[in-house]
């Protein structure tokens, strides 16, 4: 059997770990146009001279002790499915027997006049964060304006002030993470991201990106000019499924996938931010892109190439914030959804530092906020997974000290006694 | 995958347990510098891997599972989480990043945030790694917690 993956990140790598718990010895072949397998959402790093060794997801050692090729700095063009081969920006062909595409997501870039100027840059790539370092090196930048509050744009406008550049974020919304956080949690956000001398214009976009070869300002809807050494556009990320569509797979927001992550066409998977999962939340098919589900995906795809028949459980919207001082975690949804959902809340931020709200809806709970104190909030993010039934303890999920005690006691039994903790064990109930 | 594997990890009896708090006195006491139970919380400003829970009259200590699917291990974007061959889910903290993962998807809550100015990084029961026999159960004075073979 010889498996081919194309992409080097999280589904990649949870590929691998997948395909290697069921077959030791088939060939795999991994694809990448990038040059090593780094973490992803560590890349805003750089910009604070965190060595690049240190973002190594995987070094050369797991690729050897998987048995696994690596055709690197070649970028997978397109896939013939008739004869089962990857077709390489070097003519190379790669044939595959079971073939994972895990080609991620591209940064969305909406149209702006003069975002193809020098020092206009995303945020996805090593590459493209290393270029931007250099850039603001080279021309002595002072001043830069993110587009975009989400937690990419925050996170360098976060690091570009440890570097003592100044910033301005211009977010379209009229808050900070308005997609991941509620109000509160937005507001708490957006003051320490102030108390770091982050700048914050709200409810504006970007209308026109000036200067000659290179930016030297921006001109926004409202009409102010915001002088720009460098833009950084993080408005968000889609999925990238150009290589899938060569081979014709069934593409809806992302390339549409089964269960078992095979995709429409036979011995053709996908996982990561490229696909769209079905969110365990609502049932709804959507692009989820973040790290674990990337990973999980790629795990399940890997399993199934393999030939062990294992259905994924469902995606879920799962945040950390991770470069400020104080922690923000929240899973699933942050906002009741209908009338019928309950909201809890237990607010001590300005007191005691930390903040927690939960979303419960016909007994369940179906989504969470941790400010400040995060720990044992896993167990929260299970009952959302399995769907297990909180009528008796709902207004305990916000305390502090909500335990398992807090749980039935069958589910103790379950998974304390009996060590139901395999894959299928995390079923909703 | 189906295979047994050959692990040992600790279990929690929640009929014997009286929440004495014994098992996170000791774990904190040998994941120390100085081997002092007072000197450990105050000085190293160390925290326990064990966690008991007390609710009317039920109580336990929990930590880490060793999961056979763990999602701290799916979700660690460092590499910082490994799995050995027996099934031990390791935390490396020199590697740890603190993004937080792991403590947002452990179903247990047996993964811990340690957030302090001078160090940033989860940390979790190692079932007490080189040491040869979990410290917990040693403490414990009621056989609220065994060391026994994966189930």
């Amino acid at each position: 059997m010889r498996y081919v993956i194309v992409g080097n990140s999280a589904a990649a790598v949870g590929c691998i770990t997948g395909i290697r718990k069921v077959d030791p010895d088939g060939e795999i072949v991994v694809i990448s146009y990038e040059d090593r397998c780094y973490s992803k959402p560590m890349i805003a790093d750089v910009l604070v001279d965190v060595p690049e060794e240190k973002l190594l997801y995987r070094d050369s050692s797991f690729f050897e002790k998987n048995g696994v090729e690596t055709i690197l700095g070649h970028k997978a063009v397109s896939i013939n499915r008739k004869n089962k081969v990857v077709a390489l920006d070097s003519n190379e062909l790669v044939p595959y027997d079971k073939l994972l595409i895990a080609t991620g997501g591209k940064p969305f870039v909406p149209p702006i006049n003069g975002s193809d100027k020098k020092g206009v840059f995303t945020f996805t790539e090593l590459h493209s964060a290393v270029s931007f370092k250099n850039y603001l090196k080279e021309n002595g930048a002072e001043e830069v304006v993110v587009i975009g509050s989400g937690f990419i744009g925050l996170e360098v406008a976060y690091f570009l002030r440890e570097i003592g550049i100044k910033v301005k974020v211009v977010e379209l919304l009229d808050r900070v993470l308005a997609r991941a956080l509620d109000r509160r949690g937005s507001k708490i956000v957006e003051n320490m991201m102030r108390e770091k001398g982050v700048e914050f214009i709200f409810n504006d976009t970007i209308e026109e990106i000036m200067g000659d070869e290179k930016v030297s300002s921006v001109r926004l809807k409202s009409g102010s000019v915001l002088r720009a050494d460098a833009v950084v556009v993080a408005i968000g990320v889609r999925p990238n499924t150009e290589l899938a569509q060569t081979a014709g797979v069934e593409v809806n927001k992302g390339i549409s996938v089964s269960d078992t992550m095979e995709t429409s066409v036979p011995d053709i998977f996908a996982a990561g931010d490229c696909i769209e999962c079905t969110d365990i939340v609502d049932g709804q098919k959507k692009p989820i892109p973040l790290f674990p589900l990337a990973f999980e995906q790629g795990f399940i795809a890997g399993l199934n190439m393999a030939g062990k028949k294992m259905e994924y459980l469902g995606g879920l919207v799962l945040n950390s914030l991770k470069f400020l001082p104080v922690p923000v975690l929240n899973a699933g949804v942050v906002e009741p959804v209908d009338d019928s959902c309950e909201v809890f809340v237990n607010d001590k931020f300005e007191k005691k530092g930390f903040y927690r709200k939960a979303i419960v809806r016909d007994g369940k709970l179906i989504g969470f906020i941790a400010i400040g104190e995060i720990d044992r909030t896993g167990i929260l993010t299970n009952l959302i997974r399995q769907k297990i039934d909180v009528s008796n303890v709902k207004e305990r999920l916000v305390e502090l000290d909500f335990g398992l005690v807090d749980l039935p006691q069958w589910w103790r039994e379950e998974k304390l006694k009996r060590d139901k903790t395999a894959y299928k064990d995390w079923r909703a109930v | 995958m189906s295979k047994k594997r050959k692990l040992m990890k600790v279990y929690p009896i929640e009929e014997n347990c009286i929440s004495c708090r014994y098992c996170e006195v000791a774990c904190t006491m040998v994941h120390s510098e100085s081997k002092d139970p007072v000197k450990a919380y105050k000085l190293e400003n160390l925290l326990p891997r064990a966690t008991v829970e007390v609710k009317e009259a039920v109580s336990l200590s929990l930590m880490c599972r060793h999961c056979k699917h763990p999602f701290c291990f799916d979700a660690c974007i460092s590499g910082a989480i490994m799995v050995d061959e027996n099934g031990k889910v390791n935390l490396d903290e020199e590697k740890c990043v603190g993004c937080w993962n792991c403590v947002l998807v452990c179903p247990f809550g047996a993964a811990h945030p340690m957030i302090k100015e001078e160090k940033r990084h989860s940390f979790k029961c190692d079932l007490c790694g080189d040491r040869g026999f979990p410290a917990c159960v040693e403490a414990c004075p009621n056989r609220a917690l065994i060391y026994d073979f994966e189930r």
